[in-house]
């Protein structure tokens, strides 16, 4: 079944309208919304008590550290099931291949913690 | 493919070397490695073209050729780096493994011979130079560099990858021979292979600073250290040509007419817009960075016309660049370094070498010669590489760009004899800098290449 | 003679280069001098001996294959013929005594050895430039010299001016080689080949018509060149400014050698010019219009060096006049001619500025003829020759010259003649200034008048000899001469007169030669006399133009003629002048420095592109793609 150009304008209708709906109430409601400010009310919401500081404060490294080597050794081993299935009629090829592979992974890892970068308090 | 199995272990072994508590052991090691790995490239010179893990890359001389380049860049940048020694927070045995491993990436670009490799080499290239970038990391300017090179890099990724994929959809093979055969057996192609190609080319364009794409360039290269400057604006550039090159020749050279205009519009814009800004600038540094910009249009103008000159001419101008490139920073860092004591704004302008040539005449003359090589001056090297340039616009009849080149060519002399200007004619109270033995020897090397080159420009033929 | 000790013509003095270069602070001010002139000498011996083993035919003497790219292959090789050989001869001889001189006339410069290390390196590219057998290497010579030129124009760099005034000459140059290098490439592109023997076989070998518009586009193209090297309108402005160097840099690079570079080339190139008379046309044109122009500005100039420096782009427009009209010896004779006297008045000059203790304004010196025997003798043999004066050197290459013009045609011909009597008119004006009348310099100044040094001295009297006797070289046949340069050089055409025999027609009767010569000479002997009158006998010094009085009865009997001059010869001349010269330094200066301004000015603009926003950079980089998208698939 072939289908003409024309025959999709009612979803470009339907899309118009829906954009139109869309930008329209963004318009309208601010336009006729009523503005109040007070330095009460555009104070964050801290379960009532009194905010302090800045929300933006620096978060210790080791978070980042921590959360994206897990990140990286997790998705490692994404590798081990495709070989796994495949263990046989990859041969001996493959578990070279993959020996390598794991010895690459695994320097990276001695690297880590050669570099301390498990070691939480230092 | 030795140099991707040796760059890639010998990398590994740097890296431990780094928990030894001496670094001094650092920059001899890297070095070594550096040499080993330049003599195994050249080993299957005399052989004939092949190819390797399952026909993932290739090597003939053309790659070969290139591989040495930017290895032998790599090795004067490294030996110019004198073992981080004296900064603290540096870590030397990240920094030369980062190198070597991005080597790998250069060596995958040049020797390419699927999509895939093409991308995996990009990117192992570019997020080494991410995090070189950031490198110093008590600096605003470094990080700032550093952050907005990733975020710019990570959307030219997107794009090449996207083409990659509309390629892929439009031929069915990510192998460059296949995509040939189908750009060759279908006279009119989809599409689907004109967005994927004109995408895949943004992409690559983006890594070699062309125009409108070259943005990031200055901000980068001014914030970054200035030998991971030098890195970037020598290496960077010389497998991203290299890689154009592949693709074009390799697959595309049979919809020559589609493809060319755009990249004559590129070309001309990345030359007026390197050009043109350099004039204005008032820190080396930056100027170099624009310089950077419109060296890459000389190399787009021999892409554009794509002459069976091409090829040897890319690999002499992407030569006598890096090299002019290297002495003209590795002066620049022993001159900011010593100026950089007095006033830290300074050290990196073009005053900074005002009385170079009074007290530290081999300094000056290192400089001179680089930047007549840049500038393209007769009895150097630069000037070679804009003539066999240029004389391959000429053979595909491209006039009208090569008016533009040349004229930009003589903007070019404006902005670099600023620099020798400074050196010779200016009065400044530089001191006689203390230059090591080793450093003023890479430095008389490049010189002498520049110089050797220049005069016998078929010294590279007459060798192998 | 051995061939290979050819190879040392340009090896002594790059080695002369390099001992001083390197050395130049080890090196005693005393040996320096004497190395870079030994150099030079030695290149001038061997050059006789070239001279002497000649046998007529062009001989290619190859070093080793240079580049070879494609199909194309540039060997490194010299060719010696009559053309090369006689370059040799003036670029080592002239070169030789000006770097004898040099050793006194920079006696006390700091940069002696600097100064001599760029000599001989300026000497080794213009050798290059001479000797080479092919584009290639005569484009490398070109690009050399003149940045030879630009180190030495700048080489008292502690003042700006100075620095600009190089930069100027090597910006301005750079357009010129813009020209050249395109030329190159289309020489590339037509012939495969750049070597000369190869291309101008080629070009006559009959698959070229008479202008061919291939070969107008070349020519053209290596005009422009040409332009730029030898100080044509409207690339000329450099040469005066240029003036800032050391005198016998003036002397050497600004009037003999370098600045006829561009009249190598045409003479070179013969065989495509002669395949083009419409460049040939334009050539002649310019040429003809330089020499007025110049000329006329020269008239009131009062810098001693400027005056020079506006003569020889005068002289130098001549030259492109007489190749204009085919009249190649005629204009290699008169770059010999204008090499003695020209280099001969700087040299002059700067024993005159040495003695002034470096005042260079005529209206400052006078009656020095006293103090300076040597030097006010010499320049006055220079200055008859310039103007043109049987039996000196100028008059019968400026003869030559003309009589070919007349040929030609008989307005550019009265055009020429106008301009030669400027030319006697303002040199003479400057010999009298300088030398006669009352010493016009301060105390201290004539205190310290004293002649120079013989080393300076003796390349004067030499080149006075050379000026004086030049012109034995090609006596016409109507003076019972044997024409000797022109039999010499005439194989260098012989290609030419095949393609284009129509450009070698035309022949003078012995009575309309005669006629000329009278005419020219006359023509010169009336302007001198005139400046003689003003300068000599009112006793006008430029600077106040007003009457002196001394002489009120000399000046009452010739007041009308004074004025009648004034009105109809002298004033409109000076409107002229000054129209001219603001013609030539600030119009054309808005246009080639407006470019450099423009440049500036978009760099300014571009430079705020850069914002350092990555949001920016991001929009931009979209746009970019979505116009490369948008164009190439929707325009298309």
């Amino acid at each position: 079944m072939n289908y003409l150009p024309s025959d999709y304008l009612p979803i470009l209708i339907q899309l118009g309208l829906a954009l139109a709906f869309i930008v329209g109430t963004m318009l309208v409601t601010h336009s006729i919304g009523p503005k109040r400010n007070s330095k009460l009310k555009d104070e964050a919401f801290e379960c009532g008590i009194e905010s302090q500081g800045d929300a933006r404060t620096p978060i210790s490294i080791k978070y980042f550290l921590v959360a994206i080597l897990f990140v990286l050794f997790d998705v490692e081993v994404i590798f081990m099931y495709p070989w796994a299935v495949n263990f046989i009629k990859l041969g001996s090829d493959g578990f070279i291949e993959m020996i390598l592979f794991m010895g690459l992974l695994l320097a990276g890892f001695y690297y880590i913690i050669r570099k301390g970068v498990l070691e939480w308090e230092k | 493919m030795l140099p991707i199995v040796l760059l890639s272990i010998l990398g590994l072994v740097v890296l431990f070397l780094g928990f030894q508590k001496s670094k001094n052991l650092l920059l001899p090691a890297t070095l070594l490695v550096l040499a080993i790995v330049l003599v195994a490239n050249f080993l299957h010179w005399n052989d004939m073209p092949s190819l390797y893990f399952k026909n993932m890359l290739f090597e003939n001389k053309f790659t070969m050729a290139f591989s040495g380049i930017v290895i032998f860049s790599a090795f004067l940048i490294v030996a110019l780096t004198r073992g981080f020694v004296d900064d603290e927070s540096a870590q030397p045995a990240e920094y030369y493994t980062l190198m070597l491993f991005s080597l790998v990436g250069a060596v995958m670009m040049i020797g390419f011979e699927n999509l895939i490799m093409l991308f995996v080499g990009i990117e192992i290239l570019s997020v080494s130079m991410f995090i070189l970038t950031g490198s110093d990391k008590k600096n605003l300017r470094s990080n700032e560099a550093a952050l907005k090179y990733f975020l710019m890099g990570a959307f030219a990724t997107g794009i090449m990858l996207f083409g990659m994929a509309l390629l892929y959809g439009a031929t069915g093979s990510f192998n460059l021979t296949a995509i040939k055969g189908y750009v060759m057996a279908n006279n009119a192609p989809s599409a689907m292979l004109y967005v994927g190609l004109l995408m895949l080319l943004i992409g690559m364009l983006f890594k070699v600073s062309a125009a409108p794409f070259h943005f990031w360039t200055p901000d980068v290269y001014d914030g970054a250290p200035t030998i991971f400057t030098t890195y970037m604006s020598t290496i960077v550039k010389t497998a991203g040509f290299a890689a154009i090159y592949r693709l074009l020749s390799g697959s595309f050279s049979g919809i020559y007419s589609f493809w060319w205009m755009t990249l004559a519009v590129i070309t001309v814009l990345t030359l007026l817009a390197g050009n043109i800004t350099a004039v204005y600038q008032t820190s080396f540094k930056r100027m170099m960075a624009y310089s950077s910009i419109s060296h890459a249009g000389y190399l787009l103008l021999s892409l554009t016309a794509l002459t069976n000159q091409s090829q040897s001419a890319i690999v002499f101008y992407s030569l006598a660049y890096s090299i002019a490139t290297i002495s003209a920073f590795g002066v620049l860092m022993l001159v900011a370094k010593e100026t950089g004591v007095h006033s830290y704004e300074n050290a990196e302008r073009f005053e900074a070498f005002n009385g170079l040539g009074k007290k530290n005449p081999l300094l000056a003359f290192v400089l001179t010669v680089s930047m007549l090589s840049l500038a393209g001056i007769p009895l150097t090297a630069g000037f070679w590489g804009k003539f066999f340039v240029f004389s391959s616009a000429a053979d595909r009849g491209l006039t009208w760009m090569l008016v533009i080149a040349i004229l930009m060519s003589t903007v070019g002399i404006y902005y670099y004899f600023k620099a020798i200007i400074a050196a010779y004619m200016r009065e400044g109270e530089l001191s006689a800098i203390k230059v090591s033995p080793f450093y003023r020897l890479i430095l008389i090397a490049t010189t002498i290449i520049t110089l050797v080159f220049g005069l016998m420009p078929d010294f590279l033929k007459g060798l192998v | 003679m051995n061939s290979s000790l050819l190879f040392l013509i340009p090896l002594l003095p790059l080695i002369g280069f390099i001992i001083n270069g390197i050395g130049f602070r080890h090196v005693p001010k005393s040996l320096a001098g004497v190395i870079g002139s030994a150099a030079s000498l030695g290149a001038f011996a061997i050059s006789i001996l070239a001279w002497n083993a000649f046998e007529g035919q062009p001989q290619v003497v190859k070093l080793f294959d240079w580049i070879s790219i494609g199909q194309l292959t540039i060997p490194f090789a010299f060719q010696i013929d009559q053309l090369s050989l006689l370059m040799l001869m003036v670029v080592t001889g002239v070169g030789s005594l000006i770097h004898i001189y040099s050793m006194g006339y920079m006696h006390h410069d700091e940069g002696f050895g600097k100064f001599f290390a760029f000599l001989n390196l300026f000497l080794f590219f213009m050798l290059l430039l001479v000797m080479g057998s092919n584009y290639v290497i005569m484009f490398i010579g070109w690009e050399g010299v003149g940045l030879c030129s630009y180190l030495l124009i700048g080489f008292w760099n502690k003042v700006t001016n100075y620095n600009n005034a190089a930069r100027k000459a090597f910006i301005m140059n750079r357009i010129g080689d813009l020209g050249f290098l395109l030329g190159i490439f289309m020489i590339i592109q037509t012939f495969g080949s750049v070597e000369y023997l190869e291309v101008f076989a080629k070009a006559a070998n009959g698959s070229f018509s008479i202008n061919d518009t291939v070969i107008v586009t070349i020519t053209a193209l290596l005009f422009v060149g040409a332009m730029g090297k030898s100080a044509q309108i409207p690339l000329y402005t450099w040469l005066p400014d240029a003036m800032a160097g050391p005198t016998p840099v003036s002397a050497l690079i600004h009037a003999a050698t370098m600045v006829t570079a561009g009249i190598y080339m045409v003479i070179r190139s013969n065989v495509l010019y002669s395949l083009a008379p419409a460049t040939l046309g334009v050539v002649g044109g310019i040429g003809l219009l330089t020499a007025v122009v110049a000329a006329s500005i020269g008239l009131y100039q009062n810098d001693i060096k400027k005056v020079l420096a506006y003569s020889t782009v005068s002289q130098l427009g001549y030259m492109f006049l007489a190749l204009g009209v085919g009249a190649y010896t005629s204009a290699m004779f008169h770059v010999m001619t204008h090499a003695f006297f020209k280099a001969l008045l700087f040299l002059g000059a700067g024993s005159v500025i040495h003695a002034m203790s470096d005042e260079q304004d005529i209206r400052n010196m006078g009656g020095l003829r006293k103090h300076l025997p040597v030097t006010f003798w010499t320049f006055f043999v220079a200055t008859l020759a310039i103007s043109g004066i049987f039996p000196l050197s100028g008059f019968f290459s400026k003869d030559e010259i003309l009589a070919h013009v007349f040929e030609h045609n008989q307005i550019m011909w009265g055009i020429g003649l106008f301009t030669s009597m400027m030319t006697a008119f303002y040199m003479f004006r400057l010999l009298f200034v300088t030398f006669f009348g009352e010493f016009r310099g301060t105390h201290d100044q004539k205190h310290h008048l004293h002649e120079s040094p013989a080393t300076m001295t003796i390349p004067l009297i030499i080149l006075a000899v050379l000026s004086a006797a030049g012109g034995l070289l090609n006596i016409p046949h109507v003076l019972g001469g044997g024409e000797s340069l022109a039999h010499f050089m005439a194989p260098l055409f012989e290609l030419s007169k095949q393609v284009n025999p129509d450009l070698f027609e035309g022949h003078l009767e012995h009575s309309t030669e005669y006629i000329l010569m009278g005419v020219s000479v006359g023509a010169a002997v009336l302007s001198i006399l005139f400046a003689y009158n003003l300068f000599m006998g009112k006793k006008v010094v430029p600077a106040a133009d007003k009457d002196v009085t001394g002489f009120p009865k000399v000046l009452q009997n010739k007041y009308y003629v004074d004025e009648f001059y004034e009105a109809v010869f002298v004033n409109p001349m000076r409107k002229l002048s000054d129209l001219l010269y603001s013609f030539g330094e600030f119009l054309i200066d808005l246009v080639v420095n407006g470019t450099g301004r423009l440049v500036q000015f978009l760099s300014g603009r571009l430079r705020l592109l850069q914002t350092g926003e990555t949001g920016f950079y991001v929009f931009a980089m979209v746009l970019g793609i979505l116009v490369i998208l948008a164009w190439n698939l929707l325009l298309k």
